[in-house]
């Protein structure tokens, strides 16, 4: 692990908040590979064989990160991507370049450690092209800070090439949101797939806007889009799942489940569905409501109280 | 002993259950036969203590204690228990969380419950209770949670309902092995090979008892009446 001089100290206590969060000690192995930004800086980098790192910091404070993996390469543990602010309050722009090769096998784990400020905007940028015949698995867990200071801005673009693999999986179910925004736009082409699924868990006065976007342009290419939104209390709450089916035999399913407790909650769902193409197949689900009665009933019917059975089926759910 | 005084029930203004009376003890088995539409599933879901389902008159004692106003979490607590007919899927929880709902019940025990219904633990355990599982299997884990619970009543509405043929002998099993432990089970069932394992048995019409005996009568009867009668969803109509 390469840590950065002079900000060791910013690199432990990272270290230590997601260690206590997660009981993961794969930051501190060397044979991980591993980015951790600290605010608007770079304090640790590991690097693996076929796989390269660059970062610079702009004058502006922008952080750019630039991860390039060569064709054929598998990386056989997670790569982790942290990102922490540990200041009470402030701006931490970063944007990440993905080039990923051909013939590629790679997992990130990201985690963004926001647990100590006030009040954050921390907007991060990413653009990833997937080579062809290349498996990418992306997983995003936030730990906010409880006060709901925190505004979250994740805007991703993608471009997965003929065969190419990605799934998603963006958690943010374990501490308090505070505001969040989530766009992922995806473009697949031949036999392409994409699998994202997005789990959040509104509390207090929390504001959850998520938008997927599926653009199948590749024939037979296929994605699922899936969010998961448990709201309480007074949070609110609007998803967009979006798919174009603009190719031959493309097949395109989203899904957004949104389940209510409190009165004070809003929430809503778009979907939408687009066919330019004849030969493409297009679905979706939604709901939008309380827990259903009948698997609160079913809980209860074993002895559980309606508020330990509701809780047994948001854990489920946001699993 | 558990006892249903005069229970009526309407719904929407439609008189479902009118005027019910029945006797359960413990360790036996009894059946609630009768045709489709006739008001056998809402008489285990009033027992149950459902919230669709509370009755506008009449009264439901558990050994002589009232509980027609008891909630449903307090009912299980004292001993009833439900196999739903069509039991609820769980996304993103395990047979394993599932069956192990009370803390009390020990791996080994869920896996004797598992073998009981003719589930590999191995194969089942960290399958998840949604969509995935078929009608057959959730219904088998439904029964193997029951079995767990280990109650003083079950109510078994359908136990047979999406489960393969060859499955009835597990069935007739498992009540069995519910007698010997001491539960009073009360199946509601329209087959047969169900229906004659109880000692004592309810027909249901038009929301009333018919007729009440021992079962190889009832069942006789309802064989040689009821399947050819007119009377189907009487309750609902009228």
């Amino acid at each position: 692990m390469d840590i950065v001089k002079g900000y060791e100290e910013e690199f432990n206590q990272l270290v230590d908040i997601y260690e206590k969060n997660t009981e993961d000690k794969s930051l501190r192995n060397p044979a991980v590979a591993t980015i951790i930004v600290s605010g608007n800086k770079v304090v640790g980098l590991n690097s693996v064989k076929g796989m390269h790192i660059n970062s610079k910091v702009r004058g502006d404070g922008l952080v750019i990160i630039d991860v390039d993996i060569e064709d054929n390469t598998v990386i056989p543990i997670p790569v982790h991507l942290c990102t922490g602010f540990l200041k009470k309050q402030g701006e931490q722009i970063l944007k990440f370049n993905y080039m990923i090769g051909n013939n590629v096998k790679v997992k990130f784990k990201s985690h963004c450690i926001l647990t100590k400020v006030e009040k954050l905007h921390h907007y991060m940028e990413s653009d990833m092209y997937i080579g062809k015949n290349s498996h990418v698995v992306y997983e995003d867990e936030h730990f906010h800070d409880e006060r709901g200071g925190v505004f979250v801005e994740t805007i991703t673009k993608m471009k997965i090439d003929e065969n190419g693999y990605f799934a998603s999986k963006f958690y943010e179910t374990k501490t308090r949101v505070g505001r969040i925004n989530v766009v992922m736009d995806i473009e697949l082409k031949d036999n392409a797939k994409a699998n994202l699924e997005s789990k959040i868990y509104g509390r207090e006065d929390d504001i959850i806007d998520i938008k997927e976007i599926l653009r199948l342009n590749g024939e037979n290419s296929s994605g699922i889009a899936t969010s998961t939104v448990f709201a309480t209390d007074s949070t609110k709450a609007h998803v967009i799942n979006e798919a174009y089916g603009n190719a031959p035999y493309s097949r395109g399913h989203i899904e957004c489940n949104e389940i209510v407790k409190g009165e004070g909650v809003s929430v809503s769902t778009i979907p939408v569905l687009k066919v330019n193409n004849e030969k493409a197949e297009l679905t979706h689900e939604a709901s939008v409501g309380r827990i259903k009665q009948d698997q609160l009933e079913t809980l209860m019917s074993k002895g559980l109280t309606e508020d330990e059975a509701a809780e047994f089926i948001v854990n489920g759910l946001l699993s | 002993m558990l006892t249903l005084e005069n229970i009526k029930y309407s719904k929407n203004s439609n008189d479902i259950i009118k005027g019910i009376s029945m006797k359960f003890e413990e360790g036996k088995v009894y059946g609630i036969v009768g045709n489709n539409g006739v008001g056998k599933s809402t008489i285990g879901y009033i027992i149950m203590g459902l919230s669709d389902y509370r009755v506008n008159e009449g009264e439901i004692f558990l050994n002589e204690r009232n509980i027609t106003d008891m909630p449903i979490t307090d009912r299980a607590k004292n001993g009833i228990s439900l196999l739903w007919q069509e039991p609820a899927r769980f996304e993103g929880m395990s047979v394993k969380n599932y069956l192990m709902l009370n803390k009390k019940i020990k791996l080994k025990e869920v896996e004797k419950a598992l073998d009981l219904v003719n589930l590999e633990p191995d194969k089942y355990l960290n399958r998840l209770v949604d969509k995935k599982l078929s009608g057959g299997e959730r219904k088998k884990v439904e029964i193997a949670s029951c079995v767990l619970l280990n109650p003083k009543f079950l109510i078994m509405d359908e136990p047979d309902s999406g489960i393969d043929i060859m499955s009835l002998d597990m069935i007739v099993k498992i009540i069995d092995y519910l007698k010997e432990r001491g539960t009073g089970v009360i199946v509601i069932t329209h087959r047969k090979e169900i229906a004659i394992k109880s000692e004592y048995s309810y027909l249901i019409c038009a929301g009333k008892v018919f007729l009440e005996g021992k079962s190889d009568k009832i069942v006789k009867y309802y064989e040689k009446t009821c399947d050819t009668c007119g009377h189907i969803n009487y309750a609902e109509e009228n």
